[in-house]
């Protein structure tokens, strides 16, 4: 049950971009038509899906203080932590690497979809902020840490294809000319978290 | 826009004793802070940014932090930049910002503890923060380290002030204070003047920002999107 | 120079390797002792907070000398296996001031440490002439690791009171427990009934009817859930010592 809890809970109350604004970047400048959004948000996906275990592994096997037991006793006290953000992110940039690489030679059509957007992927908050946000909440197991990594995943797609959605529609609308574009964008967005807040406090 | 003209102002006192600033440099700096704003206008570094902006001390701590990193990067990468191998130059980047990403939260965490301990995992996130690697490889790479200096020096601020007015509309009206100590009167209070908790939950930034965002476009109409 | 040969990209990426490394671990060498030191005084000092003295961080090791007296860890049945007073020596693993009890509750909930290895700090202290014992908690909130200290009177039940802090609980819901007005719902209530048996405080929701009863936070169910459960556990543990030394 707490897998099921973990994945509903990254999705839709500690939202990667209404709760956190991670990954607004991305969001905001690849939103402007469904279609793009649900290419990077499903690259999102599958991103996260991979890096947070990987991520996790990294830091309860090497850097964490005491993590390095399983070679030697005797490094026992030795403490990599400080170097978590920059092996993060290097895992990060070559796992993207590796993935972009493997997706184009085994699956040239997944590649038309999700190519251009692989290599925005790196430089996204959100993956780096779910790795980050694993170390930080001490995932009991691997499998809790992927079950957080592909809700997070999920949430941010939720989030992207909506305001797509919404981006589509509203140029129909009269928005006062200052605000649109960015501004009603950023509003909306803000709206549409205060519409995930009510769903704080689930717990299955 | 006499804030933009009074801010020009004050550059151009200082500028027959610095002939470093010369009319192009300056530019790097004020360029950013409207016109060019990084998060209003170019849609950068929003990301790890306004999740802090609920008190002001953070956001300033979170600031500086940005601004230090942006400098130093800029600086680095600009000096090394006919050095770094074309191919593995977003790596390269990477390191360098982590690096330095690193050395601030090592020493918040030495000396400003109780900051450190708020900001928690979103100083880790200005490495993917999109202004740096975004001037990174849009200015420093082709540029000299003084322009670039002052460049990283001028986004930073640019970011700097939108954080900094988020977050003290943020902790004037959500917690009627501002640095923690209390602003809004007690008085207010027993005539029913309530903080309104609303602008402490995290949607409030975003509509915040958008509320800057029309105010900064209807002052300066060149800005505004089709 | 061919900045984009092979061999040349090679060395670039080796040289920047060792540079950057070489340069981090000084600085994280350097900076340790201040950093591990800021913990070990954020630890006092919310020791102390729970009963009820305020500090800031740099007071926080003088007055920690002064008011805690006795050391003590308990073993999973509530038997005394270490005591230690004076001053904390830093790699003194039988010192219940050394004890991580967050790790530990981590590790038992891994499978790695099985309950009965679990070593329960006790900290007894002495405010104004007044015996206090503090007992360290730890538990889970809605997002991560919640913990806390909680202060029992010289009689062993009434709470002199208590501290909670958290990492990643929800600003302005569940990061409540660590604000004042929650905690100090805690002072006067009772762990125990007035025979001694283990009652524990119950932080419940709509209002607390009796003295074994604190209000939950509205809207931070999931976390004041998680303050119930850790202070029922832990104290469970204590309650056989509490009633022998009664």
């Amino acid at each position: 049950m707490n897998y099921v809890n973990i994945f509903v809970q990254s999705i839709f109350i500690d939202n990667m971009i209404f709760a956190y604004f991670l990954g607004m970047c991305s969001y905001l400048a690849v939103s402007k038509t469904v279609k793009t959004g649900v290419g990077l948000g499903a690259a999102v996906i599958f991103v996260l899906g991979i890096t947070v275990p990987i991520n996790y592994i990294l830091e309860n096997k090497f850097l964490q203080e005491g993590a390095l037991t399983w070679i030697s006793p005797e490094l026992a006290s030795v403490d990599l932590s400080f170097l978590s953000f920059i092996m993060f992110i290097a895992v990060i940039a070559s796992i993207v690497q590796l993935v972009e690489m493997a997706v184009e030679k085994f699956s040239p059509a997944l590649y038309g979809a999700l190519g251009i957007f692989l290599p925005l992927i790196a430089v996204n908050c959100s993956i780096l902020g779910g790795s980050l946000f694993m170390q930080e909440r001490q995932y009991a197991n691997i499998g809790e840490a992927t079950v957080f990594g592909l809700g997070s995943g999920v949430g941010w797609f939720l989030a992207i294809v909506a305001i797509a959605a919404i981006r589509e529609k509203i140029r129909y609308s009269h928005v006062p000319a200052p605000l649109r574009g960015l501004g009603i964008t950023f509003i909306i967005t803000g709206l549409m978290g205060i519409a995930f807040m009510s769903f704080m406090g689930i717990k299955l | 826009m006499s804030e933009t003209t009074q801010e020009v102002e004050k550059v151009e006192e200082k500028a027959p004793r610095e002939p470093l600033f010369s009319k192009k440099n300056r530019k790097l700096i004020t360029d950013p802070l409207n016109d060019d704003n990084p998060i209003t206008v170019q849609v950068l570094g929003i990301c790890s940014a306004l999740a802090v902006t609920v008190k002001l001390k953070p956001s300033i701590v979170m600031s500086l932090s940005v601004v230090a990193v942006m400098i130093f990067a800029n600086l680095i990468i600009s000096l090394i930049r006919n050095l770094v191998p074309n191919r593995v130059r977003i790596i390269v980047q990477l390191v360098v910002v982590a690096f330095l990403v690193i050395l601030v939260d090592q020493i918040l965490k030495a000396f400003v503890y109780d900051v450190s301990k708020q900001l928690s995992v979103f100083v880790g996130l200005i490495i993917t923060n999109c202004i740096v690697m975004g001037r990174l490889e849009a200015f420093a790479m082709g540029n000299k380290p003084w322009p670039s200096i002052l460049d990283g020096f001028g986004n930073g601020l640019g970011y700097a002030w939108i954080l900094v007015a988020v977050a003290f509309f943020r902790e004037l009206f959500g917690s009627g204070q501002l640095l923690g100590l209390q602003i809004v009167p007690e008085a207010f209070f027993s005539f029913g003047y309530m903080n309104n908790g609303l602008m402490i939950l995290p949607p409030m930034a975003l509509i915040t920002v958008g509320i800057i965002i029309w105010v900064q476009r209807s002052r300066n109409t060149k800005l505004i999107e089709e | 120079m061919n900045t984009n040969s092979n061999s040349y990209t090679v060395i670039f990426s080796v040289v920047m390797v060792v540079i950057v490394a070489t340069a981090l671990a000084l600085t994280a060498e350097g900076l340790k002792p201040m950093q591990k030191e800021n913990v070990r005084r954020e630890k006092m000092q919310n020791i102390l907070s729970s009963m009820g003295v305020e500090t800031d961080r740099d007071g926080a090791a003088a007055l920690f000398d002064t008011h805690v007296k006795e050391r003590l860890v308990l073993n999973a049945s509530g038997e005394e296996t270490a005591r230690k007073s004076g001053e904390v020596k830093a790699g003194d693993t039988e010192d219940a001031f050394n004890i991580d009890v967050q790790k530990e509750y981590k590790e038992w909930k891994a499978g790695s440490r099985s309950a009965n290895d679990i070593n329960y700090p006790l900290f007894i202290c002495d405010k104004d002439g007044a015996t206090i014992y503090v007992v360290p908690l730890v538990g889970t909130g809605l997002w991560g690791p919640i913990w806390g200290y909680i202060a029992l009177e010289s009689d062993m039940r009434t709470i002199a009171g208590t501290s909670f802090d958290h990492k990643t609980e929800t600003p302005g819901l569940g990061a409540e427990i660590n604000e004042k007005p929650f905690q100090a719902q805690f002072e006067g209530k009772f762990v125990s009934d007035k025979d001694g048996t283990f009652t524990s405080v119950k932080v419940v929701k709509g209002g607390a009817t009796n003295e074994h009863e604190v209000d939950a936070i509205s809207g931070g169910t999931i976390t004041s859930d998680g303050v119930d459960e850790m202070i029922e556990r832990t104290l469970k543990v204590y309650e056989p010592y509490f009633k022998s030394n009664q």
